[in-house]
């Protein structure tokens, strides 16, 4: 059975998934980063395989997400891609009618903007995490309720409480005060959620033209509460797809469909049981210039496959046995 | 900033003057210049410190720095940096803000010809059409070098004839044989193997001039492209830039023209450093390249005005906003030239099967 897979490497979790060949989900895996990218991808290997035919036959692998370049070397992926085309790839194809992606990550949050196909416009977040998935986190964690209670109790709130949302640091300080002064744990946690979204309504959504049908993908859409704070600041119901929090992964395996039809070639594919395999990870600091960078690399059993992080090409180029 | 040293240091040496190069900006210069620097100051302002301290470090007693350019706060760089170079111990130095607007031609020639023990007019004019004769020889080079590096075989090539360019034309010490380096390398570019099949995506950068100019400061962003087989061009080069060099080429006067008439239905006055070329250039190139990559310091006012101005003309291409900080990393640079790339070529390709 032909199977194409899709593997998206966030910062905070981990995401496969299977396509047949008429681009049907067959297998999903959603586990927790963890900052061990390459353990994770492993371990969603061997899960998926499991999920899937015993004739699976893998005809195409991409990667996405922060990890992408790691995880594509470690699969063999035919097909690298960023996190922002996989998304929108993934929503055009589940979705046909959508004009606007919201998405919301771990570390980063995105809005896509789609007209007759094709996505004409993107932002992202910059340097600042504070409308993302990891501000709720560790909001929650500071109150000490558990990320999953976070929506039914948000969801039970009755007056909101006004949090400042621009940054993590002042939105802390000012919860903290909010929390001192009596307001009710509901409340607050619900003023969060509509913190978030005005967050990332002023940040990353700043100017760019928002027509609907909009649909709201990633980790965060599981949250019921920030659903329902979007719908209230947008005036709207926001389309929350199946399979949300996975796009990356069906985009990614969407994309390694298309790039294996076009081209013809047989994948790169490692198999499902690379676990016996010992990958290293190690970096160095390069000494060609006065920038000083620090380059990382992975290796297979002693074997460099693969060196990233320099300004320069200078350790991308070389030969992966040798120095430059 | 770029390759002004080498254009700079020609007319240095004509005059006679004593001079140091400081290293290439680094990630050494920018450490140094973040440390003494306030926080909330442009990356122009803390990697031009930083190579003022390195210079230092070298003996160098006195510094040219353009100022009094529009009205950002640019004009006052000189004047802050040497406050601080003497607050950190650098003793009685002097840094010469040397005004670059064309209003300011005649305190500058004077400014030059103080620093060099009177040299004749002459001799200065001679030392100014020196230096500025590089800056076009390299400016053609690294032209070429946009255009070879989106579509060149073996990456790398293009750029790595570049460099060695340059060194050459910083070595040429009279006007036949800088002609000759300029001759010899624009051939070889010439002729590095290219695919001839590809139609490459053409995307303009547009900005602030330093971040634009300095490769340094925007992770070479125009490699990076070409990486992704595109093709860049942008109409900010150092010899169009200095205001000084109209004199010399009154083509670019024109062109500068040419960009402010067409922001006029947007922003109808200079609001400061390149925010009105911004806007115009956006304008200017909507019908005629795929993109625009625009590059702006973080908390530039100038290029924030012409942010928020840019969407809202009725010119329509797509503009990626690059804000170039110390806190820029080069993955997530990366990440969003690769979308901005894959969105240019998909609505490529709608445009083209309509």
């Amino acid at each position: 059975m032909e199977i194409y897979l899709g593997i998206d490497v966030g910062s905070v979790t981990t995401k496969l998934a299977a396509l047949d060949s008429e681009d049907r989900l067959i297998g999903h895996v959603y586990l927790p980063t963890l900052g061990k990218p390459i353990e994770m991808v492993l371990t969603g290997l061997k899960e998926i395989s499991k999920e899937l035919p015993a004739d699976a036959h893998v005809c195409g692998a991409g990667t996405t997400g922060s990890a992408r370049y790691l995880a594509g070397v470690i699969v063999g992926a035919d097909l690298v891609k960023n996190e922002i085309t996989c998304h929108a790839v993934a929503t055009m194809h589940s979705i046909p009618e959508a004009r606007t992606i919201i998405e919301i990550g771990g570390q980063d949050s995105k809005i896509i903007i789609i007209e007759d196909g094709v996505v004409t416009d993107f932002g992202m977040n910059t340097v600042c995490a504070a409308g993302t998935g990891s501000f709720l986190d560790h909001q929650a964690l500071r109150l000490g309720i558990d990320i999953k209670e976070f929506a039914r109790l948000a969801l039970e709130s009755r007056t909101p409480v006004r949090i400042a949302g621009r940054c993590t640091v002042f939105g802390e300080s000012d919860m903290i005060h909010k929390q001192q002064m009596g307001h009710r744990i509901e409340d607050i946690l619900y003023g969060l959620c509509q913190a978030l979204v005005r967050n990332y309504l002023n940040n990353v959504a700043l100017g760019k033209k928002t027509e609907l049908p909009i649909v709201f993908q990633g980790g965060v859409a599981f949250n019921q509460a920030i659903v329902k704070a979007f719908n209230d600041e947008l005036k709207t119901e926001v389309i929350v797809p199946p399979h949300h929090e996975i796009m990356g992964a069906i985009g990614a395996a969407l994309l390694a469909h298309e790039e294996m039809t076009d081209g013809n070639r047989d994948s790169q594919f490692t198999g499902f049981d690379a676990g016996g395999a010992s990958y290293v990870t190690s970096s160095f600091e390069c000494k060609a210039c006065p920038n000083l960078c620090e380059i990382a690399q992975l290796a297979l059993d002693g074997k460099v496959l693969a060196r990233w992080g320099g300004r320069c090409d200078l350790w991308e180029r070389v030969h992966p046995e040798g120095s430059p | 900033m770029g390759n002004l040293y080498v254009a700079l240091g020609a007319m240095l040496q004509r005059l006679d003057m004593d001079y140091v190069i400081p290293p290439p900006t680094s990630q050494r210069t920018l450490a140094l210049g973040v440390r003494h620097s306030p926080e909330g100051l442009c990356i122009p302002f803390k990697l031009t410190l930083g190579n003022l301290i390195e210079a230092a470090e070298l003996g160098a007693d006195t510094w040219l720095m353009p100022a009094g350019y529009g009205i950002c706060r640019l004009g006052y760089y000189a004047k802050t940096q040497e406050q601080i170079l003497q607050d950190i111990g650098y003793g009685h130095v002097n840094v010469v803000g040397i005004g670059v607007s064309q209003d300011k031609l005649s305190g500058l020639l004077r400014t030059v010809k103080s620093l060099s023990n009177n040299a004749s007019w002459l001799k200065i004019i001679s030392a100014f059409r020196f230096g500025l004769s590089k800056m076009s020889a390299m400016d053609r080079l690294e032209r070429l070098t946009q255009k070879v590096r989106a579509v060149e075989l073996a990456k790398g090539t293009a750029s790595a004839l570049l460099v060695q360019g340059v060194k050459e034309i910083d070595h040429a010490d009279d006007y036949r044989t800088l002609k000759k380096v300029e001759k010899d390398y624009a051939e070889q570019l010439g002729q590095v193997p290219v695919d001839e099949q590809i139609k490459p995506l053409v995307v303009g950068v547009i900005g602030e001039f330093y971040v634009v100019l300095e490769p340094f400061s925007s992770f070479d962003i125009e490699s990076e492209l070409g990486k992704l087989g595109v093709e860049v061009r942008r109409s900010t080069f150092i010899s169009g830039w200095t205001k000084l060099s109209y004199l010399f080429n009154p083509f670019a006067a024109k062109e500068k023209d040419r960009i402010h008439r067409a922001a006029m239905p947007y922003l109808k006055r200079d609001v400061g450093g390149d925010g009105w070329e911004s806007v115009g250039e956006k304008v200017l190139h909507a019908g005629s390249y795929d993109g625009i990559v625009h590059l702006a310091p973080f908390t530039c006012m100038p290029e924030i005005i012409a942010r928020n101005i840019m969407p809202r003309t009725k010119e329509d291409i797509p503009v990626l906003t690059v804000l170039c900080d110390e806190q820029m990393a080069k993955t997530g640079l990366v990440t969003r030239l690769e979308a901005f790339v894959d969105l240019l070529a998909r609505r490529r390709r709608r445009d083209y099967n309509r």
